[in-house]
């Protein structure tokens, strides 16, 4: 077993140390945490906009006044998250080349914008919001990672304007920036030309069609997202942080699905996804970390007997009604301990399915395209990521019964052993 | 004054760490400014830090941060698992002046 345990970890290390340490993927997670703040800002204004029985309260047309006072915060932020993501990720991708990285945050932007269609049903002179939603997210990474890449080769080729000495940095630098971001940015204006002469028209519709609609596609469905709820809990199980290493690849789906429910939240209209980055962040990882651990916290209290156990519940418990587990993970422990392995890749699938079933035949609503803090505690999590339905808040419940009963007999025989070994009076350290 | 940093995905965890460590720093009456962040930041932190300490689910990440630590003379190393485990304050403490000293 051990050197079973051995090869393993020699194959997950480095896949891990790629996923996490390459250039791109580095960018693209640091762009979303920069976009993030103002998700977490206009989700709250879509909960607070859309809050249960407060039509029935101030009458209907209050509401309506209400909820039109609220939209721009979310129409601001959440509804064009694009936007910032792609300036997030151009700044972070050209940082991480030593170059002062505002400037290929806004070229990154810019690009973005010439590649997009500037007419909506006839009128000039607009951009279409939605393209800075769910549709534009792929082309925006693409878009991102180039035109960095191209304001960052041209930088450094030197291809800029020197100013003589005297001239305060900040004019300098402005300059500086002119001759990259000119090449940078005329390059996409070639390509956008190019564009217009194929039948897809616009470079939107091609990523789109090509790359975009497929990968949502599959990555909504119920066997990539196993995989990848598998994937996370084999990496923690060799207590490498799952989530930061498989979320770097599955964000962008997970994200581009959550807002094309949250349009169609909006709009009122039947929400198309049940797998969205809520899927996860609600029901699989917002139940006491990565695992669902506070149903095994839960369970330590019910029948834990050893002292090592008890302590560990101690310890374990505040943090995890808040969705931080790793004294649970590397404590109790679960990493490499062929006795937990089972639960620990058994109900994360289990809830998987119940979750992704019970939101298939509408007994919980689907996820509303809100992205609550990861940090929410359960049951509040639940019911903010349903669109304020109390059905999402119970689903989890349910579910952490569920993984109550699935860890209850490996709990109950670690505990055991951990019981005999103190009460031999043997060293209860060793592990 | 030793500063000590910590850092893990995004510096939930390592802080449950920190106020264990500054616990025990207290009753040994040793100075320390101990703080936890996440990875993205650890490079910026770096300057202010006499030793980086990762946590153990971050571990890949010490290949990456090496580069830099080394160019700055910082001493690193990954967390003990037990110990993270345990939110050992006092064995992280020990661990993290250890490295300090050299």
């Amino acid at each position: 077993m051990n050197k079973f345990m051995e090869v393993l970890e020699n194959f997950l290390m480095p896949i891990a140390d790629k996923l996490n340490n390459n250039r791109y993927l580095t960018a693209l997670r640091d762009g979303f945490m920069i976009a993030l703040p103002l998700i977490i800002f206009g989700s709250i204004f879509v909960v607070l906009a859309n809050l249960p029985f407060l039509d029935m309260l101030i009458g209907e047309e209050a509401y309506a006044t209400y909820q039109s006072a609220l939209g721009p915060a979310s129409a601001a932020t959440l509804s064009i998250m694009g936007a910032f993501v792609i300036i997030g990720i151009g700044t972070k991708l050209t940082q991480s080349y030593d170059i002062e990285g505002i400037y290929g945050g806004v070229a990154a932007f810019a690009a973005f914008l010439i590649l997009t269609p500037q007419t909506l049903e006839g009128v000039s002179g607009v951009i279409p919001t939605s393209i800075l939603g769910a549709e534009g997210m792929f082309l925006g990474i693409f878009t991102a990672f180039i035109a960095a890449e191209l304001y960052r080769f041209f930088v450094q080729k030197k291809w800029t304007i020197k100013m003589p000495a005297g001239v305060p940095d900040a004019v300098s630098r402005s300059f500086s920036a002119l001759i990259p971001i000119t090449l940078t940015l005329s390059v996409f204006l070639v390509v956008r030309i190019i564009f217009s002469y194929t039948p897809f028209d616009t470079v939107q519709n091609f990523i789109y069609t090509i790359i975009q609609e497929p990968l949502t596609a599959l990555g909504s469905g119920l066997p990539a997202t196993l995989v990848a709820v598998l994937l996370i809990q084999v990496f923690w199980f060799f207590g490498l942080h799952g989530q930061i290493i498989i979320n770097s690849v599955f964000d962008p789906i997970w994200y581009a699905l959550n807002d094309e429910n949250l349009q169609a939240f909006q709009a009122g209209s039947e929400l198309p996804n049940i797998v969205t980055k809520q899927f996860i962040d609600t029901f699989l990882v917002g139940m006491g970390g990565s695992g669902m651990t506070l149903a095994v916290v839960i369970g330590i209290f019910v029948i834990g007997r050893s002292r090592q156990l008890k302590e560990l519940g101690k310890l374990g418990g505040p943090p995890g009604i808040f969705n931080v587990n790793e004294p649970i993970i590397f404590g109790l422990p679960i990493i490499m301990n062929p006795l937990a392995l089972i639960p620990w890749l058994l109900a994360p699938v289990v809830v998987t399915f119940i979750t992704y079933f019970s939101m298939a035949t509408g007994l919980v609503p689907k996820p509303a395209g809100i992205i609550v803090p990861w940090t929410t505690p359960v049951g509040l999590s639940g019911f903010l990521a349903t669109g304020n339905a109390w059905q999402g808040a119970v689903l989890q419940f349910f579910n952490m019964a569920v993984v109550f009963l699935i860890w209850w007999p490996f709990l109950k025989i670690l505990d055991k052993s951990y019981y005999e070994s103190e009460n031999k009076g043997e060293n209860s350290q060793a592990s | 004054m030793k500063h000590i940093l910590l850092a893990c995905s995004s510096g939930m965890s390592t802080s449950l760490l920190v106020k264990k460590m500054e616990e025990e720093a207290e009753n040994k009456g040793i100075e320390v400014k101990i703080w936890a962040v996440a990875q993205d930041k650890a490079m910026e932190e770096l300057e202010n830090a006499d030793v980086l300490l990762i946590g153990p689910q971050m571990r890949f990440m010490k290949k990456k941060y090496s580069k830099t630590a080394e160019e700055a003379g910082t001493p690193l190393d990954v967390i003990d698992p037990v110990a993270y485990g345990r939110v050992d304050g006092k064995a992280v403490l020990e661990h993290a002046l250890k490295l300090i000293d050299g």
